[in-house]
Parts: C-alpha cells; structure tokens; sequence
C-alpha cells in the first residue's frame, strides 16, 4: 500500500491552505476512534477541505498515488464507520460547513456536508419548516455523516430516515471526479444512485453537498409519558397502538436503568419506581389530537400501564424529549464504559429481544441498559462494562453479538441507522447470502473500483487490520 | 437479439404449442419447455407484443433463474412483465422473452402489528390492499387502474398517484426486495423490519429501473391504516394560475392527502361540468373531528365556490382523478419541477393536464394524432419547459407512427450517466435485461 510522504504532504498542504492539513502525531490522536470506542486506528494524516473543489483535488492527488481515505464528519458515529482501515489519509468535512440555498417555496435546503444536522432545522424554523430526520447526537452530527450512515432518529416512525429526505447529491468520486446524482425534484432520471449513495457508509466517495427536503411543521403535539410496571408490559402496548390504526410521530422506550440514570441527570420527573417507560408523541391537526392522545392513554392503560402523563406545555414536553435524546450521555454515570447497539426485530418481538437482553445480561455478568425506538422495533441496548477489565471488554463485545445474532433470528436487522462500520462487519453474512454480497461489492465498485473510499466498511472482506484496544472515551451524546 | 412475430391478435386465445411455432425457433421454444413444462409458453396478448415477442409464465424462482442462465448463455434479451404497459411504452421494439410475473402472485406475509406486508412482484396493487383491507391497512401508493399494476410494475416503472403527497411513492415504503440478477442468482436487499440499514440499499437501484438490472420476485412494503374517513374538496377555476395559487395557499395551511389540478379537458373526464374549466381537486382525511376542522378551513381558504364530497361520492371521484390512463394517449409524458415552478412550466407547455401540484410531479398529453415531426417538436417543448426549471421529463406513451423519434427518457448528466452505464455492465454483463430502451440507450 503507498503511503504519505513529504512530498505529498507538501501538495496537499498547497491545495488546502493554512489549517487545512493535520500531520503531528499528537494532534492525530483525536481522530482514532468514533463513538465506536472499542476499535482504534490512528490516520496518518488529517485533510479539512473547504470547498467542493478542494476536496476534489484531494482526492484527486490520493488517487494519483493509489492512497485510501475515510471520510469523517464529527465523530458521533457509533459502529466505527470513519475508523481508518488500511487507509493513511483522512478527510474530514467539518469546514465544510455552509446552507447553500434555502428554497422555502419549494421546500428544499442546499447544505455542504460539513454542515450540523440541527443547523438546518434551525435555519428554517423561524418559518415553520423543519428537517426531518433527528438523530440524538443533532447537535453535532454532520448531514454528510447522516447521509453516509441513512440516519434516523426517535421521529422516522412517522417521518422516515435520511434516505427519504434526501433529493440530490454533489458526490466527489474516490478519483476525484465531480458528479451531479438526482435533481431538485421528486422524479429520478435514470437509476436512483442518490439513493445508492445514502447509506452507503462512505464507500462510494465524498459527498460535497446535498439537496434536502423540509417538512412542515406539524400545527401542534400532544406527547404522553406512560410509566408501566415492567418492559414486558411496556412493549406489549406498543404493538396495541400500532395495531389500533394510531401511528404516533415517535415512540419510545427507556427501562428502569436508564430510566434511573436520566432521573438522575435531568430530573425530568421520571417515575423511579417504573420498570419502564414510553415516551409517545402524536401530532397533526389540533382538532384530534385531544381524541387521539385520550385513545392512545386508553390503550396504555388497558395494556397495564401504571400511570400516564400528558405533557401540560412545550416546556415539559422539550424536557422529555431532553431526558431521551441525552439518555446516552446520562449513563455515562453508571459504568466507566458503555457500547451501544443497534439491532432491529419486528415491532411484535420486542417482549421477545427483551427477555434475550436480560438473559445475555446475566450470562455476560455485565448490565444492559434498554433506551430505544419502540415504535420502530429498533433496539440501543447499552452494554455497561469497565475497559480497564479485559475480561469485561470481551463479554461486553460478546454480548452485543449476541443480541444482533437474536435479532437477525426473529427477522430483523443488524443495524436501524447506526450503520455496519466495523463493528458489526463480522455479522454481515448472517444477514446476506455470499451472492447478496457478490452484488453488493459490484455496487461498491460501480463508484470505487479500488476499494480506496473507506476501505474495509460495509462488506466482510479479508485483510483489515484493527487494532483492538481498551476504550478510552464515552459515546458523545 | 431474437425476434419473432410481433403482432399477435388481441385475445388470442389459441393452443400454447402453435403460438410457440409461430413466434419463437422451436429450438428455443423445445428449451423453453424444458425449463418450464408445457403450458408455460404462449404468444403475446395484444399489449405484450409491444413488449415481448414471446411470454413465458414461471411459477418459481428457481425456474426465472434458470430461464435468466439460459437467456444468458444465448444472449436472448428478456424483460419481466406486469400487464406489459410499461414495458411495451417504452420500447421501440420487443424483446425476445417476456417474463410474466402472473404465477407469482402471493401474499408471503402480512403483519398487520408490524404495518408490513411481503408479496411476490406478480400480484396486483389493487389485489394486494383487497387482502389487507381487513385489517384496515393499505399500501398507500395508488397508480392508474392498481387492479392492473403489479408490485413488480409499480417498483420498476416507478408508478404513483394523487397520495405521494402524503404518503410518498414506492420509493418510500419499499423496504426489503428480492430479485434476480445475473448468473441467475437470486438476491435480496434490505429486510423485512422497517427500520434497516444493514448492506447497501439495492430497493433504490430497482425502482424505477424499468426491468434493466434483474427480476424483482418480492417486496416488502411499509403499509399504513386506512384513513377512518376521506373528503374531497372539488373547485373549477377560470385560470390554470389561480387555481396553482389556491393550491399552493391550501398545501401550507393543512396536511392533505392529495392535491391535483386537472385541465379542462380531464375535468371533463373526470365527469365534471362546471362553470370553470380548471378544477382543483384536494382530498383529506381523518377522524371526523379533523374532517370537519379541514373541511371547514378549505371553505374559509376556497370560498364557496366549490364543494366537498364525502363518503362514497368522494372515493368514486378520487377513483376516477387516480384511474386517469395517461398511457392511452398518442403522446403523454411525466414532467417533475421543484413545487412552485410547476404552474409556470405547465404554462409552457401548453399541453393539457394532470398536476400534483404539492409535488411538482405532472403528467401531461396531447391528444392529437401527430406527425413524427410535429411530435418531435412537442416533446422538445416539453423537455425545455422542464429544463428551465431544474426538472425532468420522461414519455410515458408515443403511437407507434411517432415512437422511433422521440427519446423517452432524458439524459443524464455525463458523470451520473457514465455511473449508470458501469452499473448496467455490473449488474447485467450479458446485455440481456430489457436491453436499449433506458436512459441513454442503457
């Protein structure tokens, strides 16, 4: 594999300019990890581009010299999708940074990938539009990461993932050619290779910019915090909503640990005596909300619900959504440690998943916290270990096995919108036959047919070299 | 490429083993049978015979991938079929082979507690949502006449209607597929769980893909409940621009389920006789207290100029706005701009009409019989008019006469369109999968 020498370092730094290049060893550190934290590869050099033109002739230069790269947005991954395997440079698209275009007549937004998830939204606001898709971490994480990982978020129940919010794409080949996917409308000419590309975990190329759809913003909310004496219970009345006809705008769960440790950090008013709680939000017309949300409360209670607590204004209505969106960070208070998962089972397994959560809990000897897109059938089960444990790291990357394996059992999904990575690489072919696979890579070629964009993501392959090492840092929030 | 008759009589209905001797070399049709059994084989119906010059009706997996092993080994083009109408509209001659989905038609499962459904490509939209009825779900994509598209026409041809508004087209629900690709390997995408970002997302790369990469065999949608009750708000407006910016006023201020525009020569179709030539049709849906909270602001919003069907009167006329043939015109095509642009681009082309006008999506047509030429310079037209809007346009039908000289398609940019060719040499290395009618000659 080629590496990177003076010289080249020199014709980057000339094409990037003053603060656009990271080379000393000690600045590097940063970039080991993502969220993923149980994986580490230090990069061997750090590229900023500014402009889609700057990152063209980065990667252009890389090209010439056979050089692999891995993209990076912020950092708030969490399956080690930006991890640098067998790939010396990385390029992060942070001062990528601008809302190009706003077009509120037709509902678009034109923003550079470096720009953060949340910025969209609150660009648009003031106007009563929004961006769809909300992973927690939308402080931080960035559109491309979003589009590279199809984000998702506690809203796609009713609003679906990045996938369907993303129009058009300004993607930067592994060789550095410019190429325009999609256009500004909601027809396709020729194959969707936009949507190829989202999702695709950075293994097709860079994408310089995107053209986002806006959504509405609904005329009001009713959200409902149901306390339930166990989660059995609490799952059970999330296939009796579903099943009613009622598609509520989110739909989440929080047991008792997490439950515990937000109380804990946000004192929000969680019932610490639940075994578990859902948070449900409905929205749309004013003129139905009252009906829907007294049907949805019947529907909890007659489920076994012990209490049910309609949020009195959009204070406590932000405040819940703080408590679950930070839930993560919140348990950083009960272990050193934590890695979460992202598995996915059918919505009317969820009794099942959890009863083999709490079983792999106690065969691991470690705690496993459950906070999660109910509504959704996607599953973080946070598995609380102490790095400076071997013994604990292996059961804990055991146990995160073992719960995917259950998942792909009933039916589901390795992975909702956190992405493959790394970290579920090896599970792959539970999932996909050796000829889902074959096309897959043809797929991956038709963009990168060196393998030189994020090498060693998505499809199981021979030959990456990780090094894998105690965690150090916590899963940003 | 083989080619045989291409013009067998409308409903025939003759013995399998004479059309085969009309239509194909017996050798093919002996190896025909021999994957197949007899019985399978026949000529094409009318519309088929636009498609394909001979149908074979598979009734397993096992026996498209080896039909496909076969196809490529004698480099025979192929294409699967519905009830043939987008494939027969766009291509300018048949294939060899016609892969009818018709035996493949199950339901494999439905959920009703996940909102999922599974079902082979050869059952229709309209047979589909029959069985899931009961359960007060649907899949909520609604194409011309569904009791006609199958799951396989409405992927590949990227068919929708009046309720992508507020439901999205197929794009948006198809969460899982199955296909066959080449070598004759059967290939799944996605899943079965809503929410799945495991692999690479191959359900984008089928739909609208008009059969080129491979077979889908099955699908897995999202569904979505029936909505308890359904309204449709009908008001004539003198002027195409008057009528876009009511639409427009009413798409900001309440959540739809559609919103068309029709030009007068489809409100006559739709068997509206009014004062206005123009008429704006918006449905909505819900409980009846959010029926009467929307039909309430249409009126403050609309004046009281039009009015608002209810109940069954409201689902017969919606039918009638969805079942809108476009594909039974001498010339229509599909045109989609960015929202606000569309009256103006409408404007432009001076044709007549059906507008999604929440979506900036069109279909538009000219009834006449034209020349070649004359043809040629309405579809230019057109595809200026779309252009200037950062927009695209695809035919969705040309009489035979006028066929051969129009691009059905537009044309990709160079660096998409190179992509996409390196992705039909990926996917379909023989050049066997509906060959020469797609984008660029893909």
């Amino acid at each position: 594999m080629s590496t990177i020498d003076r010289t080249l370092i020199d014709e980057l730094g000339g094409i990037l300019g003053d603060g656009g290049i990271v080379s000393r060893a000690t600045e590097l550190k940063v970039y080991e990890c993502d969220g993923w934290t149980v994986e580490k590869s230090v990069p061997d050099v750090l590229l900023m581009p500014r402009s889609t033109s700057q990152l063209s002739a980065v990667l252009a230069a890389l090209h010439r010299r056979g050089i692999a790269f891995v993209p990076r947005g912020a950092g708030t991954g969490l399956s080690g999708g930006c991890l640098p395997l067998n790939a010396p440079a990385m390029i992060c698209t942070s001062k990528m940074n601008r809302i190009v275009e706003i077009d509120l007549d037709n509902r678009r937004v034109v923003a550079e990938s470096g720009v953060v998830n949340l910025h969209v939204t609150n660009a648009v606001k003031s106007k009563g539009f929004f961006y769809a898709p909300d992973p927690s971490s939308q402080v931080a994480c960035t559109i491309g990461g979003n589009i590279a990982e199809n984000s998702g978020g506690p809203h796609t129940l009713k609003y679906g993932v990045t996938t369907n919010h993303v129009l058009a794409l300004e993607l930067v080949l592994p060789d550095g050619e410019v190429v325009e996917l999609g256009d500004h409308t909601e027809e396709r000419c020729g194959y969707d290779l936009t949507g190829a590309v989202v999702g695709a975990e950075g293994t097709t190329g860079i994408v310089a910019r995107a053209t986002l759809k806006l959504m509405r913003e609904p005329e009001n909310h009713r959200t409902l915090l149901a306390a339930f004496p166990d989660a059995d219970t609490a799952t059970r009345a999330v296939s009796m909503i579903i099943g009613s006809g009622i598609v509520p705008a989110a739909l989440e769960m929080m047991d008792q640990l997490i439950i515990r440790a937000v109380e804990e950090a946000f004192k929000v008013g969680l019932p610490l005596d639940a075994g578990a709680v859902l948070i449900i939000e409905l929205e749309g017309l004013e003129a139905g909300l009252t009906t829907c949300a007294d049907e949805v409360a019947q529907i909890v209670s007659a489920a076994g619900a012990s209490s049910v607590r309609l949020a009195r204004d959009e204070a406590e209505r932000a405040l819940l959504w703080k408590a679950r969106k930070r839930a993560f960070g919140a348990v950083g208070r009960l272990a050193p440690n934590y890695a979460t998962q992202d598995g996915v089972v059918p919505r009317t397994c969820l009794p099942q998943i959890l009863r083999v959560i709490a079983d792999v809990s106690r065969r691991c000897d470690l705690r496993i916290g459950n906070v999660f897109h109910a509504g959704d059938g996607n599953l973080h089960p946070i598995v609380l270990y102490d790095e400076r444990d071997p013994n604990q790291v292996r059961r804990a990357i055991e146990a995160g096995r073992e719960i995917l394996k259950a998942c792909i059992e009933m039916g589901g999904s390795l992975t909702g919108e956190h992405g493959i990575g790394v970290e579920k690489i090896g599970e792959m072919a539970l999932m996909f036959s050796p000829d889902d696979l074959r096309v897959m890579t043809e797929l991956r070629h038709v963009f990168d047919p060196f393998e030189r964009s994020n090498p060693g993501k998505v499809i199981p392959q021979p030959g990456a070299c990780v090094e894998v090492a105690a965690p150090r840092r916590q899963v940003p929030i | 490429m083989r080619r045989g008759c291409r013009a067998t009589p409308p409903g025939a209905d003759l013995i399998a083993a004479e059309i085969v001797a009309a239509s194909t070399s017996s050798n093919l049709a002996n190896r025909l049978e021999s994957i197949l059994g007899s019985g399978r084989v026949r000529a094409p119906s009318f519309t088929e015979a636009r498609a394909a010059d001979t149908i074979v009706e598979p009734a397993s997996v096992d026996e498209i991938c080896e039909l496909v092993r076969m196809c490529e080994a004698d480099r025979i083009a192929l294409a699967p079929i519905g009830a043939a109408r987008s494939i027969a509209g766009i291509r300018r001659s048949p294939v060899a082979l016609g892969i009818s989905m018709s035996r493949l038609a199950r339901i494999v499962a439905h959920e009703p507690h996940d909102m999922t459904v599974v079902a082979e490509s050869g059952i229709t939209v309209g047979a589909l949502n029959n069985a899931m009825a009961p359960a007060r779900q649907r899949l909520p994509v609604d194409p011309c006449n569904p009791a006609m598209t199958t799951l396989g026409s409405l992927i590949c041809a990227a068919h929708a209607g009046p309720l992508r508004l507020s439901e999205g087209t197929s794009r948006d629900l198809l969460i899982g597929v199955r296909f066959v690709g080449h070598g004759g390997k059967l290939v799944r995408g996605g899943g079965r769980v809503v929410k799945n970002v495991a692999g690479y997302d191959l359900m984008k790369l089928m739909g609208g893909s008009f059969g080129t990469l491979g077979i889908v065999i099955e699908a897995t949608f999202k569904v979505r409940p029936i909505p308890p009750e359904y309204c449709l708000a009908i008001v004539p407006f003198a002027l195409a621009a008057d009528a876009f910016a009511a639409a427009y006023i009413l798409n900001d201020a309440l959540p739809l389920s559609n919103l068309e525009i029709l030009s007068p020569a489809l409100a006559t179709r739709i068997n509206f006789t009014g004062p206005f030539p123009f008429l704006l049709l918006a449905g909505f849906s819900g409980s009846p207290l959010e029926i009467g909270y929307q039909a309430e602001r249409v009126r403050d919003l609309l004046i009281a100029q039009g009015e608002i069907l209810d109940g069954g009167a409201a689902l017969e006329k919606y039918e009638l706005l969805r079942d809108i043939d476009f594909h039974s015109y001498p010339l229509s095509a599909q045109i989609a701009v960015p929202p606000a642009h569309l009256a103006g681009v409408l404007q432009s082309c001076g044709a007549e009409f059906r507008a999604h006008a929440g979506s900036g999506v069109a279909q538009i047509f000219s009834a006449d019989e034209q020349s070649a030429e004359g043809a040629t310079r309405i579809v230019a037209r057109w595809r200026e008019a779309a252009h200037s809007a950062r927009g695209n346009l695809r035919l969705l039908a040309a009489a035979p006469a006028i066929r051969d000289s129009l691009e059905f398609f537009d044309t990709p940019n160079d660096g998409a369109l190179k992509l996409m060719r390196r992705l039909k040499t990926a996917f379909d290395p023989a050049g066997i999968f509906n060959p020469a009618c797609f984008v660029g000659g893909i």
